[in-house]
């Protein structure tokens, strides 16, 4: 387990934020969230030109081979500027289950076409409980010839409406164990059949659906992994999706705390800078040293993942918690130190605030995954 | 690893194993040994023969040069040796500030002769030492310290008191900061002497803190004489020899939770969980409650936390990336409130025995938790309080103006 970083990871950190900050400026996201499919194909070419989109596939698939942490490096990145698009969806809640669970037709099929920009994927998983958990998973799918029907609706699906495909976990045998019996199909999201409704959910950088799928018709051989045993697949890729929402909440973070000293500087009250008064200062260290732990556990998660560790599941579990935690407090405190310009529609402030709260209930806020931690201890 | 290396690293393993073994005190690590009580002489006996023995075996001593007494080892040899030690949790040290604030700073700022007389015997637990900085007027506001030192001849004469003194009882030695300027500007009119204990004029006397007991104590000094040859760094720039012990002893951290910290002491997670599962409230486990659930759970993440930002700070030291210095004030201030969260949980898991102390045939462990629990209030208001720690961060890390202040 490598903590440190090495001179690659530093050119992609760099060269990622210098990516960003041309092709990814405040206007633009803003543009985006006023986009009813909250992401421009132009942009996400762009990103698969820079050989984002396939960071982590093998280069036979037309991916750039990179590591998992190197992945997390970019999160980091994207998230500080909190940059909008289906890039988790695809790449790791799609790519990755197809990937690794999927047939060499499959892979053939949609890899390329995902590391090249040209095919945009989601999972669709949960349902109108919210929660991310096998129990949730009522949506049928029955076997009929060589054809799966698929009949139901999930909800908060992230970025359904620019997504071509979906990856939807549907149950297929009903067990005691609500783990056994579910499926995961891909789907054509063209389908005739499938609606697609928006949320109006206060994060709109990242936007989230109602997809109702009404008798879908989707043949055998789109079926990701076994029959019945597709909760370990989707996971699997859950708990890697974590681990790169705390480097997108770590990187959100400095940018807050950044923008927070700069503004702290500058603003005059009482005829001196309001950083220098104690209560501001104390609300930037601790929002400093929060950060600094939220790094220590994230960089912990991403090792961890990366090496297929033991010890994996509960690092995320311990990163998504406290790194959750950590990016609601420095939002709230963002929010607060800017005084009455951060409580403005106009200021970026808000768009970190409230991609703090979509972020702590994806997979499972910080009370959840701290019960999952107190179980490691039973 | 090759083959080869991670051989010959078992073989260095078990004989350390060994060696602890053999010479750890007699029942170490069972129930029937008992330590000597805190404070206590035969604790401070301990202390000195402890190191005393590991520093003889080449266990102790690390980091300092040979010629000053250091114990050269490859970097592997120490991180097992430190490995195998805190598997089996070896008594501490004696009670002096020497290792973790008069080594440091004498070897920054030291003369030759003084590096050479007085670091030898700080590694070997031979001598023990105090330091005298804080007084009843300089708490927070250190460099207002108003002990003064009148040149005489060779020497020094030095009057005033000092408050606050950790390892005040046992100590030869101590470290000293005295006004030696009476007219200049703060920050250039203290200088930094070595003192000791024995010279006639001086005394020390015990302060009592919540605790019950006299970790600190008060220094008086009456006409003290200190050699002018024992001046450490230039005379009127003490107070930047000062802050090289304060960071040092700020590095220090406190004794909390994690995977892989402190297995047998006090606050680790395990010991909680346990505490938790073998105590009922209400007629139920509180292991079973949610709430207490939660907060273990929080207990258990802030350890590793701190685990894993060690690691990370350390892998960016070796990469030769510069860590700025003012850092030590994050960590104090985290495990310092870590320390007191934990303890604070702690106490709502014993309930009404939380009220228990040392003594009781009702206390919990002995009264172990609840005193660490009042002892390490202190530890947010030592070392710097968690406000000042604050200010240095905001002001020398994120580089915030400072406040208008009356000088």
């Amino acid at each position: 387990m490598e903590y440190g970083t090495n001179e690659e990871q530093e050119m992609l950190k760099t060269m990622a934020r210098d990516f960003l900050a041309k092709e990814c400026p405040k206007t633009f996201t803003r543009a985006m969230m006023a986009d009813k499919t909250g992401i421009s194909r132009e942009y996400w070419k762009k990103m698969a030109d820079v050989g984002w989109t396939g960071l982590i596939l093998p280069e036979q698939y037309g991916g750039s081979n990179m590591t998992f942490r190197d992945l997390s490096i970019l999160c980091e990145e994207m998230g500080r500027m909190v940059t909008p698009g289906p890039f988790i969806s695809t790449l790791v809640m799609s790519a990755l289950p197809i990937l690794n669970a999927g047939t060499e037709e499959q892979k053939q099929e949609f890899l390329p076409k995902i590391a090249g920009g040209q095919l945009i994927m989601t999972a669709a998983v949960t349902e109108m409980d919210g929660d991310f958990w096998p129990g949730a998973i009522k949506m049928q799918a029955y076997p009929r010839g060589d054809d799966f029907i698929l009949s139901g609706t999930k909800s908060f699906v992230p970025d359904a409406m620019a997504a071509d495909y979906f990856l939807v976990a549907c149950r297929t045998k009903n067990t005691p164990d609500p783990e056994d019996g579910i499926t995961l199909f891909i789907v054509n999201k063209d389908d005739w059949g499938i609606y697609v409704n928006p949320l109006q959910t206060m994060d709109e950088t990242r936007k989230q659906y109602q997809v109702t799928f009404n008798r879908i018709a989707v043949p055998s051989k789109y079926i990701v992994g076994e029959v019945n045993k597709g909760w370990q697949i989707i996971k699997a890729a859950a708990q890697k999706a974590m681990a790169l929402y705390c480097a997108e909440m770590v990187g959100g973070g400095e940018w807050v705390l950044e923008t927070c000293v700069e503004y702290a500087k500058t603003r005059i009250q009482f005829g001196v800078p309001i950083g220098s008064f104690q209560a501001i200062k104390h609300h930037l260290a601790n929002m400093y040293t929060q950060l600094e732990y939220s790094r220590g556990l994230m960089v912990w998660a991403a090792e961890a993942v990366k090496d297929n560790d033991p010890m994996a599941d509960l690092a995320v579990s311990m990163a998504k918690s406290y790194c959750g935690d950590t990016f609601k407090m420095v939002t709230g405190l963002g929010v607060q130190i800017h005084g009455g310009i951060g409580f403005t529609w106009d200021h970026d402030m808000h768009l970190y605030f409230k991609r703090a709260r979509a972020l702590d209930t994806v997979f499972g806020d910080a009370n959840y995954h701290r019960e999952l931690i107190a179980k490691y201890y039973d | 690893m090759t083959t080869e290396q991670s051989s010959k690293e078992a073989v260095f393993r078990r004989q350390v194993r060994t060696w602890l073994k053999t010479n750890l005190p007699k029942g170490w690590g069972t129930p029937e040994y008992k330590a000597p009580e805190r404070q206590s002489e035969a604790a401070q006996a301990l202390g000195e023969q402890w190191t005393k023995t590991c520093y003889d075996a080449g266990y102790a001593g690390f980091g300092y040069p040979k010629e000053y007494g250091g114990i050269v080892r490859p970097d592997w040899e120490i991180r097992i040796i430190r490995e195998e030690f805190a598997l089996c949790g070896t008594p501490p040290g004696p009670m002096s500030q020497g290792l973790l604030m008069a080594a440091p700073t004498i070897l920054r700022w030291g003369q030759e002769w003084q590096k050479k007389r007085f670091i030898p015997k700080i590694l070997s637990g031979e001598e023990s030492w105090c330091q005298g900085f804080s007084e009843p007027d300089a708490g927070s506001d250190l460099a207002n310290v108003r002990t003064a030192a009148v040149r005489n001849g060779d020497d020094w004469v030095v009057n005033g008191q000092k408050v606050w003194t950790s390892n005040w009882t046992y100590a030869d030695f101590g470290l000293l900061v005295v006004k030696t300027d009476p007219v200049a500007k703060r920050h250039r009119n203290l200088s930094y002497f070595i003192f000791d204990c024995n010279s006639p004029g001086f005394s020390r006397r015990p302060l009592k803190q919540m605790s019950g007991e006299s970790e600190f104590g008060e220094m008086f000094f009456d006409n003290v004489r200190v050699p002018h040859k024992n001046l450490l760094g230039e005379l009127n720039m003490g107070w930047y020899v000062a802050l090289t012990g304060l960071a040092a002893e700020r590095s220090g951290g406190f004794a909390v939770g994690g995977r892989s910290t402190a297995r047998r002491g006090w606050g680790n997670m395990e010991s909680i969980v346990a505490l938790a599962k073998e105590t009922k409230r209400y007629g139920k486990t509180v292991w079973d409650d949610p709430v207490f659930r939660q907060k273990i759970a929080q207990f258990a993440i802030e350890g590793e936390a701190m685990r894993a930002n060690g690691a990370l700070q350390a892998a960016m030291s070796r990469q030769g990336k510069k860590i700025d210095p003012n850092e030590v004030s994050v960590s104090k201030n985290f495990s310092a409130e870590l320390r007191q969260r934990s303890d604070d949980m702690v106490m709502e898991i014993l309930g009404a025995y939380s009220q228990m102390v040392e003594g009781s045939p009702l206390a919990v462990n002995d009264g172990d938790w609840v005193y660490g629990m009042l002892r390490w209030r202190g530890a947010t208001i030592e070392r710097g309080t968690s406000e000042i720690n604050r200010n240095i961060i905001a002001e020398k890390i994120l580089g915030m103006p400072r406040e208008a202040r009356s000088e």
